[in-house]
């Protein structure tokens, strides 16, 4: 028999999670806010002032801020994927004891994970505002939908990969390299313009160049309204979710064989 | 007149091999197939009904507590089906779902909301969980800091306010004090007459006679035994302790080589395998001997229980019986014993041969005896008793249901 998934339960496990991460720390909520801007800091500093990183010739803005709006929503994507993917692991004293819906476990690490950097994004969009670097809000809504794709593609991936991890253990070491290559590979740290201009249609080939760019088109143009390329991501993003939780629940019953 | 809470059908699981992981994924992934290795529990048939008590028994490794596993859904059997109908809790093991970094009152919420709890169920209840669980200030403690017994008090605390269709424990009951399993049980007994369904695993035999009215006796992966409690658990523990005495069986087996050798042991007229009786049934033990020399050897029986401990033995010699042989050497004697009070369990049968002088044993054969019956006196023997009351002029007799 298989447990029903529960919203009660998805939403219990999440809060559970946010508040662990919160409180198992002696500032706890200060970090949320610190922790950002430190690392915004150490990037401005480090790519800004010693590689003298630039934006691309036609933005208006200084290099950080075309770092920070695909720092965030990247460390959002990576890290909750990750830690997804560690999560039935993790939970394997209760998994081989009470009978859940084991996909709930993955989505609850993956939300409170998400949100809690969307919360850092916010602290640094904020701050950034307050420096008088002026966004496109008329874009928020939009970029806010491109997120919640970025979190769908995050299940799917999430869901897959934790149960493939039970299986083979050793994705546990080969993930964190993996994301860090995509992080090198995805226009976050420069744009797609500084490439050699035979290797510019294959960056087109990472799917996270899509989610960047309509992120920044967003928030830097201005583009309120989606268009056929969030239709895109969005039809992507729910592809890689049906698949990842097919995955899963072909999976889940055999967990306790290989924890 | 009672519907199936609770139905397997030809259940098996085997756990995949640990060293074919990626195999098995492909495998499971690709072709929706069950991953194959070691079997743990094999072809299990079984059915309880509302209302039924059920105890699982079996030694360690038999597979009780993955049955229990495949039963809740933490497991998946690799072949068969089971069906479930109501809601079931299961305790499986000490302190399972707790995070020992929260404390008991955020455990307790998360615990019962696993069990199906929602949110205004939990909050109507928590009182009576609190009360139940009395671990008093310790509730705001972090689950780590608790000991064993506090942590089974918790969780039973919040099985017994969901107050399941169907509810499973695993042996969980043991860690408790003297008063809290008490309480457990009384609490078990009320949930049972009210018409709850339970399904145990102990290895507290007198716990299962007390709770349960079928056992299961799982040995090896596979249902060896299964019917009335009194009956299943008596053969059960007659087996572990004819094998704890197994060692010395072999050592003192029958000798070839003896001078006066017991040729047939029969009991009730059978000369092989285990014999069956009912208490205050009647055993007749038929020895036949043979002497090489022609003087009449003296014939004992014993019998102990099937951990070795004697519980009764007499000789010929002792009650001036003289053995007649044939012409052949050969000497036939029956010992009956009327309406044999001995307790249900396992026993056995012991005959010897000795010198004609009664000083040196010859010869020994022996054969198991397994008496049955619905009993909770104590002990292997019934003893000639009656109660009585001095003073019955005190006041009326009140009978207490424990």
């Amino acid at each position: 028999m298989t447990q029903k998934p529960s919203w009660g339960l998805w939403w219990d496990l999440t809060q559970r999670e946010i508040k662990g991460r919160l409180s198992h720390s002696a500032m706890g909520v200060i970090w949320l806010v610190v922790t950002p801007l430190l690392l915004l800091g150490v990037y401005a500093f480090v790519f800004g002032v010693i590689f003298q990183a630039r934006a691309p010739e036609n933005f208006d803005f200084p290099f950080v801020v075309w770092l920070a709006l695909g720092l965030w929503p990247w460390l959002a994507f990576s890290e909750s994927t990750l830690r997804a993917a560690g999560a039935i692991r993790q939970h394997s004293a209760l998994i081989s004891k009470i009978a859940l819906n084991r996909s709930m476990l993955v989505i609850s690490v993956l939300t409170a994970t998400f949100l809690l950097q969307l919360v850092g994004y916010g602290v640094v969009l904020a701050v950034l505002e307050l420096m008088g670097i002026h966004l496109a809000w008329q874009g928020l809504a939009h970029a806010l939908l491109v997120l919640v794709t970025l979190y769908i593609l995050a299940s799917g991936l999430g869901l897959m990969l934790a149960a493939c991890q039970v299986f083979i253990r050793d994705l546990e070491q080969v993930l964190p390299i993996a994301f860090m290559l995509w992080f090198f590979l995805t226009p976050i740290l420069y744009a797609p313009s500084f490439l050699p201009i035979e290797l510019q249609p294959l960056i087109w080939l990472n799917p996270m160049t899509w989610w960047m760019e309509a992120l920044r088109s967003a928030l830097i143009d201005g583009q309120a309204i989606p268009d056929w390329r969030f239709i895109g991501l969005l039809a992507g993003s729910v592809a890689v979710l049906l698949v990842g939780a097919w995955v899963f629940r072909r999976c889940s019953p055999y967990f306790e064989d290989f924890l | 007149m009672s519907d199936a809470l609770l139905s397997l059908q030809g259940v098996s699981k085997s756990f995949g091999h640990a060293d074919r992981r990626a195999r098995a994924l492909l495998k499971v992934v690709f072709q929706g197939l069950a991953p194959t290795g070691k079997p743990v529990v094999t072809d299990i048939d079984l059915m309880v009904h509302r209302g039924q008590s059920v105890g699982i028994i079996g030694s360690n490794g038999a597979g009780k507590s993955t049955l229990l596993k495949l039963i809740t859904g933490v497991l998946a059997p690799t072949q068969g089906s089971i069906e479930t109908h109501g809601s079931t809790a299961a305790l499986l093991e000490l302190g399972a779902g707790f995070d020992p970094e929260y404390s008991g009152l955020q455990n307790l919420h998360m615990n019962a909301a696993f069990l199906g709890l929602s949110r205004s169920q939990i909050a109507k209840h928590l009182d009576e969980i609190i009360a139940f669980a009395d671990i008093g200030d310790a509730i705001h403690e972090p689950v780590k800091h608790y000991s064993s017994g506090m942590v089974v008090r918790l969780g039973f605390a919040v099985v017994a306010a969901v107050k399941p269709d169907l509810l499973i424990t695993d042996e969980v009951l043991a860690v408790g004090d003297e008063s809290f399993q008490k309480k457990c049980i009384r609490w078990i007994e009320g949930y049972l007459a009210n018409g709850g369904t339970l399904l145990m695993v102990s290895h507290n035999m007198y716990q299962v006679q007390k709770l349960c009215q079928r056992a299961v006796w799982l040995d090896g992966g596979a249902i060896r035994a299964e019917g009335d409690v009194f009956d299943v658990t008596q053969r059960y523990l007659a087996f572990h302790e004819r094998k704890d005495s197994q060692a010395q069986v072999e050592t003192r087996s029958h000798g070839n080589q003896a001078q006066y050798a017991l040729t047939a042991l029969m009991l009730n007229g059978v000369a092989e395998g285990e014999a069956q009786l009912g208490v205050g049934d009647t055993l007749e033990v038929e020895i036949s001997i043979k002497s090489p020399d022609g003087r009449a050897p003296v014939a004992m029986v014993g019998i102990v229980r099937a951990d070795g401990t004697p519980v009764y033995g007499v000789a010929t010699d002792h009650e001036g019986i003289r053995l007649s042989l044939d012409p052949d050497g050969q000497a036939t004697v029956r010992c009956t014993f009327d309406h044999l009070q001995l307790l249900p369990g396992g026993y056995q049968i012991k005959a010897h041969t000795l010198d004609p002088e009664g000083l040196r044993v010859h010869d020994t054969l022996e054969r198991p005896l397994t008496v049955v019956g619905q009993t909770r006196e104590l002990g292997t023997t019934r003893l000639a008793h009656r109660w009585s009351q001095p003073n019955p002029h005190v006041g009326p007799t009140t009978r207490s249901p424990s």
